[in-house]
């Protein structure tokens, strides 16, 4: 089987301004496998946000491969990277994006209407329960705090049964306490097999992951196995 | 990826709901939205109803007329069907010969002549007060050939009504009262009636009285508001003994080809003239024609505007939910479904503001055709107003095209947003 999700060689993303070219990642390298969590760590305009976009297949490089479950994506259309997307990509972000006028539970099965899918209770039922959030059915998101809604984005990820869940700053707003339980979710959704991308600000939370890269200028300086990948044995 | 779901034979019915729920989400900006459409189809609608009921009046009224073809005094011939139709002053009259010149024509299948005054109601009335009318219109009939003519005409019955009858030709102080005359005067079978008539040539009114001996049932037509009485009889009171007013006219075969005929042998009359009736009617649609090509642009204005409304209210709302866009596709929405819901959300107010458009236009169709009735006189008695289903259908069928187009920008401006930087719009 094989066991990577997302291969990356030499991803570059150049912006023009007027007469000026901002390079906002030059050169990346990078592979993510299944079951493992990879953080990027950077300072303000390193290039994380852009490396995620591209890797998720939101944003086209300028320049370089990248394989999203073994398909190159290069030249595709835009509903052609959205059927890459629903396959492959589940997506978290820092400003929780619930919609206000759904309860919890419509907001978990709103991706499936894309999808032209009927929703099954039992599995929206499922994937809440997985983040915590099985009481909360029903509410809808101004009822619920900070962290009980990124729970919610999480779970509205997971009702597609992604490979590999992107987040870009998922514990930017929230507090310490909360952001580490979001970690502490992450790492149990890894440990079944789900590889999951996050950028942070925040060292304490990037280290928690099995690798952490570091960006500046948009390469990579810095790429530390903080842990030993016991999922990828498993495998 | 997601294998266990089936496919989901309602999506439509979940696009609704949510696009619904987006609408709900800035309730008086969409209240305000629906209003501007609703007000809209209500101008529509009304002038639609309008359109509709002032020609089906002008042929009620015609066809209750009960001749096809009118021979009266030479004057303006619109006037003069006018105030036939509907009542009035300002009167010319025939020579009373010319009912016999031309009762003999081969082509008239029957003929009625009708002396029309206009008596005062001095003391009459216990509601002339104010700004109560004070003018009866009599009308003198020959009642054999009148009843060939309106073979409808019918008594009312009941307490108060019973026995009801016409006068004999030489009765002199009996009247029957059509339907809301007697409604207005308040007067039953058997009830007196006073008429203040000003005698042809004469400065002084003369009082008359009168014997109520029948009350008309409710024709929706000008006799509804007539008092009859013999014609010699109201031709005496008003000093007018050789003259007539119209001769009612029912031609054995009613063509043009026999119409022109039967025309050019009657101009041959001195002082007369001619009056198809569906000629008057072609005329008085014609005349309000310019009212209505007026009123319809304005309406055309109105439409425009609560199109331009919907359409900025809805753009306003999609860069509003920019990044919530960039997120749905980033969820797996492709650029048709981002369209499909947006381009529903239009339609929904489009369709919503039809519908209430449509409702304030029935409610208020009783308003609409007093209004109308108290700035033109448009020369009919009866509804003018018509909103019928058909109508109804035609604004509504109209507003969710006028939808369909409108929302076709702002969908596609919504779909063609790129999700990254949409997201980042938004963040």
């Amino acid at each position: 089987m094989n066991d990577i999700i997302i291969e990356a060689h030499g991803l570059k993303r150049y912006y023009h301004r007027g007469s000026e070219t901002v390079k906002a990642l030059d050169g990346v390298d990078l592979t993510i496998r299944t079951g493992e969590i990879v953080s990027i760590l950077g300072p303000s305009g390193s290039g994380k946000t852009t490396l995620i976009n591209l890797l998720s297949c939101l944003d086209a490089p300028t320049e370089g491969t990248l394989l999203v479950a073994g398909k190159s994506v290069a030249g595709l259309s835009e509903d052609e990277l959205v059927e890459v997307r629903r396959g492959v990509l589940g997506f978290v972000f820092q400003q929780f994006s619930l919609l206000p006028t759904l309860t919890v539970a419509e907001n978990v099965e709103l991706p499936l209407m894309f999808l032209g899918r009927r929703a099954d209770p039992g599995r929206t039922a499922q994937v809440l329960q997985m983040v915590g959030l099985t009481d909360r059915a029903s509410h809808l998101p101004q009822e619920l705090s900070g962290g009980q809604m990124q729970r919610v984005a999480i779970a509205r990820a997971l009702i597609m049964e992604p490979r590999i869940l992107v987040a870009d700053e998922p514990t930017g707003n929230l507090d310490k306490v909360t952001g580490e339980s979001i970690i502490q979710l992450f790492k149990k959704l890894a440990s079944e097999g789900l590889a999951i991308l996050l950028t942070t600000h925040n060292p304490a939370f990037g280290y928690e992951a099995d690798r952490a890269i570091t960006l500046e200028d948009g390469r990579i300086v810095k790429e530390e196995i903080v842990r030993e990948l016991a999922v990828l044995l498993v495998n | 990826m997601i294998q266990n779901t089936s496919k989901d034979p309602f999506i439509l019915r979940r696009y609704l709901s949510l696009a619904t729920k987006n609408l709900r989400r800035r309730p008086v900006r969409t209240g305000l939205t629906v209003a501007g459409v609703a007000l809209a189809v209500t101008v529509a609608v009304s002038l639609g109803g309008f359109m509709l009921g002032y020609s089906g009046a002008i042929d009620k009224s015609i066809d209750m007329l009960g001749f096809q073809v009118m021979i009266m005094a030479k004057g303006c011939p619109y006037e003069a069907a006018t105030m036939m139709l509907k009542g009035g002053t300002g009167l010319l009259y025939l020579p009373g010969d010319t009912y016999q010149k031309v009762k003999n024509d081969p082509d008239i299948e029957s003929i009625t002549p009708i002396f029309v005054g206009v008596a005062q109601k001095q003391g009459s009335s216990i509601r002339d007060e104010g700004s109560a009318s004070n003018f009866t219109i009599i009308s003198g009939v020959d009642v054999p050939s009148y009843k060939i003519m309106k073979p409808w005409l019918t008594f009312k019955k009941g307490a108060g009504y019973a026995n009801g009858r016409w006068f004999s030709a030489d009765s002199r102080d009996e009247v029957v009262i059509g339907f809301e005359a007697a409604e207005y005067e308040q007067r039953k079978v058997g009830d007196t009636f006073y008429a203040s008539i000003t005698p042809n040539g004469s400065p002084e009114p003369v009082m008359h009285e009168f014997k109520v001996v029948g009350v008309l049932d409710r024709t929706g037509t000008q006799d509804d508001g007539t008092v009859f009485m013999p014609i010699d009889v109201a031709r005496e009171y008003f000093n007018r003994p050789s003259q007539l007013t119209i001769l009612g006219i029912k031609l054995k075969e009613f063509s043009s080809f026999k119409l022109r005929e039967f025309e050019t042998r009657s101009l041959k009359l001195p002082e007369v003239q001619v009056v198809g009736l569906q000629q008057v009617k072609n005329t008085l649609i014609s005349l309000v024609s310019t009212a209505q090509t007026m009123i319809a642009a304005v309406a055309a204005i109105a439409v425009i505007v609560a199109l331009i409304g919907v359409i900025n209210t809805i753009l306003m709302s999609v860069y509003e939910r920019t990044s919530e866009i960039g997120i749905m596709k980033a969820l797996g929405a492709r650029r048709g479904s981002i369209f499909q819901l947006i381009w529903l959300e239009t339609l929904m107010i489009c369709l919503v503001g039809a519908v209430a458009g449509s409702i304030m236009a029935v409610v208020g169709s009783g308003l609409v055709e007093r209004a109308i009735k108290a700035m033109a006189d448009l020369g009919v008695s009866g509804s003018i107003v018509r909103i019928t289903p058909a109508v109804i259908g035609y604004a509504v069928f109209g507003a969710v095209i006028l939808g369909f187009f409108g929302g076709l920008y702002p969908a596609w401006r919504a779909s063609s947003m790129r999700p990254v930087e949409a997201i980042s719009k938004g963040a």
